[in-house]
Formats: C-alpha cells, structure tokens, sequence
C-alpha cells in the first residue's frame, strides 16, 4: 500500500463510521435523520469545528494549543462588554476576535522567542486567560445583550418564514445558520491554506523536520508564530458566534473545548508528532464527536455514558492509526 | 549475473546457519533465497550497496523481523525468534548503526538496561556502575560510567553502544557499521577487541562500508547484490577489487571520475578571521571559481562549526564574508540562501531532509517562491516539471516525484538535497561528508556530480574524514587541527601523510601544541 492510499484508507476509515453512526442513530431514531435535526447537529458541531481547524494547524506544526477554550470565554465576554458599553456590535465582535489573535501572538512568542514548550506556553495562557475572564466580569454572566448582538449565532442565510392562519410564523426552510456557513467558508479556506499555498507547505515542513526547515531558509519562527495567532483568532471568534447564539457571555463557557478540538483532530489523522493533517480529516472527527453526542441524546444515553463512549471512540481511532503506521 | 556457488561444506559444525531466507516488503523483494552461516570464532563480513538486503538479513538473525521463507539454526536446533530479546536470550547481540541509547540516561544505565543488577528490589547503583566500568575498560576507553549519555560524542556513545552488545556475552555478534563514527584510533581499538572476541570463540556478522577496513578484521566475505548471495569467499581468495565488482555488478576501474571542471583563479567567496570562541579561531579560506576545496581534519577540528557559521546556521564572534568581493551580512540561514550559498548537512535525515515528506516537496522547500504565484498559492504543475526535470537531472531513483523521501535509499537522498540547492540557484555549496553512509556505485555519482557542479561555476567546498576521497576529488585542501586551519595542500602534490601530519597537529604552524 503506498502512502497514499493509506491516507485515503485513513480517511476512508474515519467516513465510513461516521455514515455507520449516522445509520445507527437513523435506526434508533426515527427524528435523528431529518433535515432540522441535521442542521442542529451542524450547529452543534461548529465550535469544535473551529477549534479544530486552528488545533489542527497548531499540531501539523508539531506544537499544541490548550488554551483555546479560555479564548473563547474572554473574546466572547469582551465582545459582550463592548457591546454593552455600547459600541456597535460588528466593532465588539471584531474586538473579540482581536483579543483571540493577541492571546495567540503571545502563545506564538512564548513558544518561539521564549523557547517555551508549547504545552506549557498554552497551558500558562489556558489559566491566565480564563483568570482574566472571571476577573473583568466578576464570575457573573453578561445578559441583556440584544437582538443584534444574537444575529451572527441565531440568523440564517435564505431561511423562509411563512405566517399561518392564525399568525404565527411557521418555518418553511430553516435556511443555513451563519454559524454553519462560516464553518464552510473556514474549512475551505484554511483547507486551501494548507494544500496549495507556500505557508501551509511551511507548516508541514516544519512539523516533519524542523531543523531541516530552517536550514532550508524556511522562516520557522513566523510560521510557528502564524499557526498560533491563527488558533488563537479563530478561538476568539468562536467565543463570539458561541455567546451571541447562547445571547449570554459566560466567563466560565468552553471548558475543555480545547480536549474536543484535539480530539477532532485526531480521530480526522492528524499527527500529534507533528508533519501530518487535513482540514478534511479534523471535519470529520468533529462531526463524528458531534453526531455522537447528538445521537446519544437523542437515545436518551446518560451524559456520563456519553463521555466513555467518546472516550473510547478516540482511543480506537488512534489506536488503528498507530497500527497503520506499524505496518 | 554470476549464480553463486553453494556454500562449500563447513568443515567444523557452524555456529549459525541461515538457509533460504526470503523477506519482502510490500511485495518488493528484500531478500531471496539467501544462504549465510557463520562459524565459532570468525569474522564474517556482509558487503553490498545500499538496499543489496544487508541490513534486512542481520535483522532477521537478530530477531527484529521474522522471514517469510527460509530458516534458522543456531548450534545444530531450529530457531524462531519473535523478538530482540529473545534473540538476545539466545547469545545473538547486535550493534545498531542508528544509536540506539537512551539520551538521558547514564552510560551505566544504559549498558545495562532492563538487566540492571538488583539488590533489596531496588537497583544496585554499585554495581550496576562497576560492572559498567569493567565492559567499558575491556574497549580501553576513558568513558565516565555516570555520564549522561546525551553529553557525549557521537564516537563514544558508538563505544558505550559496543560495551552493551559486549555485555551481553552473546556467542553471535552482528556489528552494523560499528567504525563509521570512531576515530582511528578508536577503529583499532575496536579492531583489537574483535580479535580478542574471535580467539574466545564468538562469531561475528561485520557489515560495513568501508572497505579497506576488512582486511584487518575478516575471516570471510558474503556479498549480497539486489537481495541475492552473489559470493561467499574466504578473506584470502577474494581481493577489494573483486568485492566491489560483485557488489556493483560491473568493474570499477576508477574510484574517481576525472575532472572535467576548469580552476579559476577568481575568488567567488572570501571569508576571513572567522572566530567563534572555543569552537574556531581566525578561519580565513577563498573558495575560488570551478575549483572544490576540500575541509580535512579529525572529528571535532572545527570544520562543521565553520561551514555552519558561514551559512549562518550558527552563531559567529568575529568575522567576515565576502561574495564576490562584496562584503555580505549573513545571521541566519535564510541570509545565506538569498546570497547563494548552501549547506548540505552531514546528518542527512535530521538536518537535510524532511524524510515524511514527498520528493517534490523536499526539492522546492528552499525556492518555494520560484513555483507559486505572488498569493503564495503553488502552481502544482510547475512544482511537478521542477521535480521531474532534477530527477532526470540527478538520475534521482524514486518511483515518481510523490514518493516520501523516507522511502529512498541514502544516495537518492542525498541527491534530493543536491537537487533542493541546485533549484535554488546556489552559487556556493558546502558539502559536508556527503558520502557517509552511502555506497559505492552512488558515491561515483556523488563525485561526478560534484565536479559537474564546479564545472558549471559554482563554488564547492567538501568537508570530509576520508583522506583518499578528499585527495581524490579536491583540487586544494584546508587541513583543519583544534579550531584552526593548519595549512592549505594541492591535492595533486600532496600525500595522505602530509595531511594527517597537519590534522594531528604536527604541522609547521603548530609547534607549540606538540606539547599537549
């Protein structure tokens, strides 16, 4: 088997029990395979999604981000503040998307500059961040924050709305939620950034050799700062679409959100060793997480059975991915 | 091809005997059919080029991967080893190329791990140090048995490698490349425990590229081509001439192409007063035009440091360089590359190479600008034709510009490097060792390459421990000794003797270390 095929093998693999899931929640279910339930699943999936997309670039370069759940809550509990102090929202949410971009620039330095293993560096910000984020908002949630505030996770693109005889609204096409579409945007175009562009080349090169790298003229320092920054800005921006869809700022939300990013990931074939990963690949396991927990729900399965069986589903994927690789 | 004759009846019962052993890889055949045994108290040397199956067969002996065909015998019996240790358990040690040690552990620690002496339940420090100490002493080297073995030198952790396959007591030894990283000195030390092992009756499986080594150690040779036994022949009816005809298959007359390049005498690169404390000190050399000047001098004179300095790959106190009479700045490898120069590395898969990555891709990693557009999106097709036109060019062998590099052999990856610099443009390139570890049909390649480069104007500079190999494809030599340049020869005037009077310090500049 050549490598290539392996790869097509290890995404094949990943596919495949993401349509059996699908099957057995459909079998078990009669409500799981709908199109309404599909988009709730989509919109369930989104944060992880994100996260993932950033993780995974962070860990093609070899390094991790365990910060990026803290991210989240202070980008989206500032987004919240402005917004409340009364900036205008696109403005607040930029903000916060700004605060996820510095808190990566500074994992990206802690990692480069300082020489910090990044475990450490994210692990440092991890606490300083979610410290920050409980301090500026005195632990308490952030409410009241409006109906424009809620558009960006709430509203949908092309969704139709008709009024039935008593006047009530009556959904005819749920449409696709900005949150679902922004995903697409986000997979496509880091997918893009990764397969075809000079700078996602640069980020395997240095995951799979990084002296070689240097030695080649390859700027590791900028790279690896990139892959940081852009965690850490799509981490912000999850914090953001997360609250205004909960139209709440929680400073203690996105707890362990950066595990199911990893995770993600993972099951998707990346490499924590580093040099290996797909956008595709971190989809899937995102949706395979998802779809999970959706299915589980739906099943009536205990919230405490779901986390073992999550559990359990990434030890065997990584499990099998090892075992490809012994061969 | 030659059929190999049947191995002649062994007079004495062997120790070892290897019948029919057949392995493939993914389909691809590794090993066929292959006859090796080896007898109490002999030295018996596998030759053949890089991929020929040797590794592959002193694997399966030593338990690390199991035949698909074939058998076994040790001492008369069947045996079916799953695993190292129970090869090991069996009285068969090998000695791994790759370092196999434990970075931070001591070199005690080591020798023995997993069979650490134990007292109470708890390991006994005592005499896990002192039996240490005494396998240590058997190879006459002043090595620390408490050192952490990450502080040492590559030789020594090569001995401490040796002490543990020797404490193992095995009656079968398979050493893999056991000189490629020892000093002379540290060779003939070696060489004498050999002799030593030999008279109490071990049997050792040597492998080697180093020819000319042989003699002093080997009983008889077996040489593998292609995953086949062309010949098994005692020491004394084969030649080094003949051995190497039955490893490439073809007679090599020469060792060396001739030298189709022109020297100029105009200098394409000047560094002078090079300094780094405690590594080198005042360097000043002149890379001229179409001509290879060659970096000789022991391990640890200083010659990596000052190539490595000069592409900025390290840091510098003092000095400076001059490209083509202008004074350049270089503080980063990056610098160097835009000016031109390039450093192939002596540690292929850990510097030069991103080995999980396609071949295309480890051939453009330094002129990625050259194939993308001014987005930073790669145009594939380009990239491809890049690839193709220096796989042509080098007579690179891979299946196709897709292949992780990983899966080539030492020569072809090492011209990926070559072929990395040659797409950058690179108008002075410093090899350093760039035929360790590589056989010797590739290396006739590597030499004819290296003289085309020059020929074609561009400034090389070799670095190399091979005395014959920097007098045969030099046109002048630095002779470097502790950090400095001791003198400069004309290869075509000098002898190997002059430059190892000048890299051992007896040179006419350094009286005064004569004393050391």
């Amino acid at each position: 088997m050549t490598d290539y095929q392996r790869e097509l093998f290890q995404k094949f693999a990943a596919l495949a029990s993401l349509i059996a899931l699908t099957g057995a929640f459909s079998l078990v279910s009669d409500a799981f395979f709908s199109l309404g339930n599909g988009i709730t699943v989509a919109l369930q999936v989104t944060s992880i999604a994100y996260l993932g997309i950033g993780a995974t670039c962070v860990i093609i370069t070899g390094g991790i981000d365990l910060s990026v759940g803290a991210i989240l809550a202070l980008s989206g509990v500032i987004a919240a503040m402005a917004t409340k102090a009364g900036v205008a929202v696109p403005i607040a949410m930029l903000l916060g998307v700004a605060t996820g971009l510095a808190c990566g620039l500074v994992n990206g330095a802690c990692v480069t500059l300082l020489r910090l293993p990044p475990f450490i560096a994210t692990l440092g910000m991890m606490l300083v961040a979610r410290g920050v984020a409980l301090q500026i908002t005195d632990a308490k949630a952030i409410g009241g924050l409006g109906d424009s505030f809620a558009e960006l996770g709430n509203g949908s693109l092309a969704r139709v709305v008709r009024l039935d005889a008593q006047g009530f609204p009556d959904v005819v096409f749920p449409g696709l939620p900005y949150p679902v579409l922004l995903m697409v945007l986000l997979a496509v175009a880091v997918s893009l950034l990764l397969n075809r562009t000079t700078l996602g080349r640069h980020l395997y090169a240095i995951g799979s050799n990084s002296e070689a790298a240097r030695l080649s003229g390859v700027d590791v320092r900028g790279v690896t700062v990139f892959a940081y920054v852009l965690s850490g800005g799509l981490a912000g921006m999850t914090g953001c679409v997360l609250m205004s869809r909960l139209v709440t700022a929680q400073p203690s939300e996105g707890l362990m959100y950066e595990l199911d990013a990893i995770a993600a990931a993972v099951i998707g074939g990346t490499s924590l060793s580093g040099g290996a990963g797909s956008i595709s690949g971190t989809m899937i396991g995102a949706f395979v997480i998802g779809i999970l927990r959706n299915g589980l729900n739906m099943a009536g399965v205990s919230a405490f059975i779901q986390q073992i069986l999550i559990g359990v589903v990434i030890l065997l994927t990584v499990w099998i991915d090892q075992m490809r690789h012994r061969r | 091809m030659a059929q190999a004759q049947p191995i002649p009846v062994a007079e004495p019962e062997p120790l070892l005997r290897m019948r029919g052993i057949t392995r493939r890889f993914a389909g691809v055949i590794a090993l066929q059919d292959v006859d090796f045994d080896l007898r109490a108290g002999e030295v018996h040397a596998v030759c053949g080029e890089n991929g020929a199956g040797k590794s592959t067969l002193m694997k399966i002996l030593s338990g690390q991967l199991a035949p698909d065909d074939g058998s076994v015998e040790l001492r008369g019996h069947p045996v079916h080893f799953m695993s190292c240790r129970e090869a090991e358990r069996a009285g068969i040690a090998m000695i791994h190329q790759e370092l196999n040690l434990v970075p931070h552990l001591s070199v005690a620690e080591n020798i023995l791990l997993a069979r650490e002496p134990h007292r109470l339940g708890f390991i006994d420090r005592r005499q896990l140090r002192e039996s240490a100490r005494r396998h240590l002493d058997r190879l006459k080297v002043d090595i620390d048995p408490a050192a952490i073995v990450r502080t040492l030198s590559v030789a020594h952790r090569q001995m401490v490698e040796i002490a543990k396959a020797l404490s193992l007591q095995a009656d079968v030894l398979i050493m893999d490349e056991p000189t490629s990283s020892l000093t002379e000195a540290e060779t003939a030390r070696l060489f004498e425990v050999i002799a030593d092992l030999r008279r109490s009756g071990v049997g050792v499986a040597y492998i080697s590229h180093r020819l000319d080594e042989l003699e002093k150690v080997v009983d008889r040779v077996t040489v593998l081509r292609d995953g086949r036994r062309v010949a098994t022949s005692a020491w004394s009816d084969t030649s080094i001439d003949r051995i190497v005809e039955q490893m490439v298959g073809r007679s090599l007359t020469e060792k060396f192409p001739p030298a189709t390049r022109e020297v100029t005498t105009d200098v394409l690169l000047r560094v002078s007063g090079l300094t780094r404390r405690g590594a080198f000190d005042d360097v000043t050399f002149d890379v001229r035009r179409g001509e290879i000047l060659g970096f000789a001098g022991l391990m640890g004179a200083g010659r990596t440091e000052v190539a490595r300095a000069v592409f900025g790959a390290d840091p510098k106190d003092a000095g400076e360089t001059r490209l083509n009479g202008e004074l350049i700045r270089i503080d980063l490898p990056r610098d160097a590359i835009r000016q031109g120069i390039a450093y192939l590395s002596e540690d292929r898969k850990a510097h030069g190479v991103a080995v999980h990555m396609r071949v295309d891709a480890n051939i453009t990693m330094a002129n990625m600008r050259a194939i993308s557009n001014r987005f930073g999106f790669i145009r594939f097709p380009q990239e491809e034709a890049v690839a193709r036109e220096y796989i042509e060019l080098l007579g690179i062998r891979t299946p196709s510009a897709r292949q992780l590099v990983r899966l080539l052999s030492g020569g072809n990856q090492q011209k990926v490097v070559i072929a990395k610099w040659l797409f950058k443009e690179a108008r002075v390139l410093f090899f350093d060792e760039p035929t360790r570890g590589i056989d010797v049909g590739a290396r006739f390649a590597i030499y004819e390459l290296l003289d085309r480069l020059a020929a074609k104007g561009i400034g090389i500079v070799v670095i190399s421990s091979d005395l014959p190999e920097i007098l045969g494809i030099a046109d002048r030599i630095a002779v470097f000794h502790r950090g400095r340049i001791a003198g400069e020869v004309r290869a075509a005037t000098t002898t190997q003797e002059e430059v190892m009077r000048l890299a051992s310090g007896f040179g006419s500049q350094n009286r005064a270390e004569l004393v050391q």
